[in-house]
């Protein structure tokens, strides 16, 4: 493993290379559709086109135009320090999605728990007055009681699939839609709708109408103009942790053990329903931070009225674990990278004719080429080992077989018999008997 | 007619990344003969029919039928030569009838409507004549595992395949069912079919093949006639050193009884029935006691009742003096070891390296973490330490991910793992399932030392040989109740068989032998 040219058989290498492929798949992709909504509508031209390419690739560096009506590039804090600010919540949620794929879940129900952890964080921010009792020890109120709200939002699809074993994909659906009406309804009743600024409906007030908001620590005077905050110092804190856990503490080694065999989990004398539940209250707390953190900033302002549509970052979650491959690390760098292009989206709206949702065009490319990033592998593979015709072939697709069957990318499959055994095919495979 | 050979495999060699899974093999299959393909795990075998199936390509090697070069590109075309295979693990759908299962891919159609009244009769014609009886209009899930096998079987014959492949029928059967599948093979043999039988079980082999080839490590040792040879000398040839067939123990000594169970009832999962109905027993200090029975008797359930992996009804289960009938699974591992019937449900997690199953229950002690953080080195060096001891092999040692290691290393690490936490009791299920000569031998000569540092043993086993040479002690079960107690040295296979199939059990019919 220490000669260089292990370096391109790693496991590591082959995972970062598949995701790197998907994101420039996507990029082109979008590139296309950028072109072809140029040369079809009659506002835009060529070259407008090209600005809007441009501005995909390098949004967060654009700096406006110059005088003469080009793009200008160059050093942009505000671009940087807003990219920074909105992949907090990405980061946590993309952390939430990861911590149940890893432990043999799909957590889908990321949107209802940052639904939950926003709600609470709002009303506790909100309501209790900082006349009477400190700011800061309001902020951590609210941040912890959004937490929590999360975890609990979490929690019972995972009882749910671990005492009467239905699939937790199908609870999460349902607890997010739950989560949606309970929200609404919540805020309907409250007295904390905005009416201090008139001609808005909707909206509840910024936390910084008690005075709470997140502390900037200096990061404003980096990024001057932008929205950045110490969240993001908070969500890489929680990438750590969660890195920490998952690969060195004797929990991590149970919640992993549940998540990839649960009987032979139970056989060893682990708890796996209680590590079901826990898992999921896990991912449920990071979804929930999320929401809590992005309200907590003070300057972004909530509209309650959830119940027709879930908040876009709770799935976004799904792809920054996908194209972190599951790892709490990785899942920074796509978290960050997903915001980049939703700045650059920004930039599209702004600049160009075109409008932001090219952007999210190219996301779900990306999203849709990560799920296939094992496909993406498995050409990686081939292509770098001498071929023995067919054989060649043959070898790597079992090869991808079996990581198929145990990679926590595929949504895990419900097992509605506890009698069926697992993995009788598994010596079938490759050259043993 | 004896050089007539309707097929043959020459020379054949098959690569996979670091391993010659085949290294030049030559297998040659008379007409109406039933060759035997002997070997190891790990020897090449399934690879070699796999080749042959058209599931893999050779690198080097061709095939030839009836002394003409053939391609096998895949399984239709290894189908379109008649070539037909009933696989360890049977390829059937659970929901469909037996019917539908055997005519599944080769329906009989007319303008895509199906005359399964001509298949019908077809069928029944061909389970007439080789009296291979099977219940048609049965669900596959409901039938027996051995009426399962006729159905494999009854597919090869419905497409009438000449060349018929047996990978390992008989671990899954009962004695008599054995003797009825020898019975048949012979049949389609004199009628000129051509079998290619893979095993290694020794007695069987012995007992039907008219030759034998022995592969050992990918590579071919030779072909033997079978009468002009024995099972010490084929058993040498497989494993390449001389090999103990018989388990050598010494008597046993009981002590203090470890483990005692009174009037255990355990439900079933499958029905609505109890599958344990009220089962007492003891097993001491230094006695191997062993269950005997045909699968599907209350074993499973009796061991899941005694580990915890399963609620008990009621009735008292006493380890070491403290009773554990409601105790939690890590309480009870406190005293037992388990070494489950299911190496891959419940045995290993595949997909986890060698070294992280082989702490599965001892993670939490202090020696491998410290304040929640598990010390790795610590675990390394514990698992490289029984590696060595308990000769586990696998590609890269402590990390290699268990799911790429062969059947019989992965069994090594959980007798490695199960017999190094020094239990009191040792609770073995079926520990030799589906193992070589070489493993089984290691795992018998395992436990009997366990037994003879004072350790007390309970075997389940459904094989009567392992039954006879390794116990003390047999209790026989027979539908969820011990119908008799035997002393192995007093009593015959005979005997114990009809007690497991229910003929007769103790204080009803006849006297206990």
């Amino acid at each position: 493993m220490k000669q260089k040219s292990d370096f391109w058989k790693r496991d590591t290498t082959r995972s970062v290379l598949a995701s790197l492929i998907s994101i420039v798949i996507g990029m082109v992709v979008g590139g296309i559709v950028i072109l072809i909504v140029g040369m079809t509508n009659k506002s835009l031209t060529i070259g407008s086109a090209l600005e809007g390419i441009r501005l995909v690739i390098g949004g967060i560096f654009c700096t406006g135009r110059d005088a003469a009506g080009s793009l200008t590039f160059g050093f942009s804090p505000v671009n940087l320090g807003n990219m920074l600010f909105r992949a907090i919540p990405l980061i946590l949620t993309g952390l939430s999605v990861a911590i149940a794929f890893k432990t043999g879940l799909f957590n889908i129900g990321a949107p209802g728990q940052y639904l939950m952890g926003t709600a609470a964080t709002l009303f506790i921010a909100l309501s209790i007055p900082t006349a009477a009792v400190p700011a800061w020890i309001v902020w951590i109120l609210a941040f912890l009681g959004g937490m929590a709200a999360g975890a609990v939002w979490g929690a019972i699809p995972g009882a749910v699939k671990a005492f009467l074993n239905i699939n937790e994909v199908l609870a999460c659906i349902m607890t997010n839609w739950i989560a949606a009406n309970l929200v609404t309804w919540a805020f309907d009743a409250s007295s904390l709708k905005n009416v201090a600024e008139y001609g808005k409906t909707g909206y509840v007030y910024k936390t910084t109408f008690n005075g709470v908001a997140t502390p900037k620590l200096g990061l404003d005077k980096l990024f001057p103009g932008s929205q950045v905050n110490a969240g993001i110092l908070i969500a890489l804190l929680f990438a750590v942790l969660i890195y920490i856990l998952m690969s060195k503490t004797t929990l991590g080694y149970e919640l992993k053990a549940c998540g990839a065999n649960r009987h032979a989990a139970r056989y060893a004398g682990i708890r796996d329903k209680r590590n079901i539940v826990l898992s999921m209250a896990i991912a449920g707390a990071l979804a929930g931070t999320a929401g809590s953190l992005y309200y907590l900033s003070g300057n972004t302002e909530f509209f309650w009225s959830t119940y027709q549509s879930l908040p876009a970052v709770g799935f976004n979650g799904i792809p920054v674990a996908l194209l972190a491959v599951n790892n709490p690390i990785a899942v920074i760098f796509t978290g960050i990278f997903m915001s980049a292009l939703d700045v650059a989206g920004q930039q599209l709206t702004s600049l160009t004719a075109y409008n932001e949702y090219i952007t999210s065009v190219i996301i779900a490319v990306i999203v849709y080429l990560s799920a296939f990033s094992l496909v993406i592998k498995m050409w990686i593979s081939g292509g770098r080992k001498p071929r023995h015709g067919k054989a060649a072939k043959e070898d790597a697709a079992v090869e991808s077989a079996s990581e198929l069957g145990s990679s926590a990318v595929t949504p895990p499959v419900p097992d509605p018999a506890d009698e069926t055994p697992p993995a009788e095919a598994a010596p079938e495979k490759g050259g043993e008997e | 007619m004896d050089s007539d050979y309707i097929i043959e495999m020459l020379h054949i060699t098959k690569e996979f990344p670091g391993i010659v899974a085949n290294d030049d093999i030559t297998l040659q299959l008379r007409r109406g003969e039933i060759h035997a393909l002997l070997g190891e795990n790990g020897a090449g075998k399934s690879t070699l029919m796999s080749v042959l199936f058209g599931l893999y390509q050779p690198e080097a090697g061709v095939i030839k039928k009836n002394g003409e070069v053939v391609r096998i590109d895949d399984p239709n075309d290894a189908t379109a030569l008649g070539i037909g295979m009933v696989h360890q693990h049977f390829k059937l759908i659970d929901v469909f009838t037996v019917l539908d299962n055997i005519i599944l891919g080769a329906e009989t159609t007319r303008l895509g409507f199906l005359k399964k009244k001509e298949a019908r009769a077809k069928v029944q014609a061909l389970s007439e004549k080789y009296g291979l009886r099977v219940d048609l209009d049965a669900k596959v899930e409901d039938i027996s595992v051995g009426m399962q096998q006729r159905v494999e079987i009854l597919k090869m014959l419905y497409r009438e395949n000449e060349i018929l492949i047996f990978d390992e029928p008989t671990a899954v059967l009962t004695p008599q069912e054995i003797d009825e599948l020898m019975a048949t093979m012979r049949g389609f043999a004199k009628e000129g079919k051509s079998i290619l039988f893979i095993s290694h079980k020794l007695n069987e082999i012995m007992a039907v093949s008219d030759r034998v080839t022995v592969l050992r490590k990918g590579k071919c040792i030779g072909t033997v006639n079978t009468c002009d040879t024995n099972k010490q000398e084929l058993s040498n040839m497989m494993v390449g050193r001389p090999v103990q067939l018989v388990v050598s123990k010494g008597e046993a000594r009981p002590a203090d009884v470890i483990l005692d169970v009174k009037d255990l009832v355990v439900p079933s999962k499958m029905h609505k029935n109890n599958a344990v109905k009220g089962v007492s027993f003891s097993v001491r200090a230094g006695e191997i006691v062993c269950v005997a029975g045909i699968d599907g008797n209350g074993q499973t359930e009796l061991i899941h009742g005694l580990t915890g992996l399963e609620k008990i009804s009621s009735g008292t289960i006493e380890l070491c003096g403290h009773d554990i009938s409601r105790a939690s699974i890590r309480r009870r591992s406190q005293n037992l070891s388990h070494i489950p019937e299911d190496r891959h449900k419940h045995g290993l997690i595949l997909d986890f390296s060698l070294e992280q199953n082989l702490v599965l229950q001892r993670y939490r002690e202090p020696r491998f973490q410290k304040g929640g953080f598990i010390r790795k080195d610590a675990v390394r060096a514990y698992s490289d330490e029984l590696i060595r001891q308990y000769d586990v092999r696998s590609g890269q040692g402590s990390v290699t991910r268990v799911r790429s290691m062969s059947g019989g290393n992965q069994q090594k690490a959980i007798v490695a793992r199960e017999l190094d936490r020094e239990s009191p009791l040792v609770v073995a299920v079926q520990p030799t399932r589906g193992l070589d000569v070489g493993a089984i031998e290691y795992i018998h000569s395992q436990l009997v030392s366990e037994r003879d540092r004072g350790h007390a043993i309970l075997l389940v086993s459904l094989e009567l040989d392992e039954v006879m040479s390794l116990s003390d002690r047999i209790l026989v079960m027979y539908e969820g109740e011990i119908v008799g107690e035997f002393d192995p040295k007093k009593v015959t296979v005979q005997e114990l068989g009809l007690y497991m199939a229910g003929a007769k059990r103790d204080g009803k019919e006849g006297e206990p032998a």
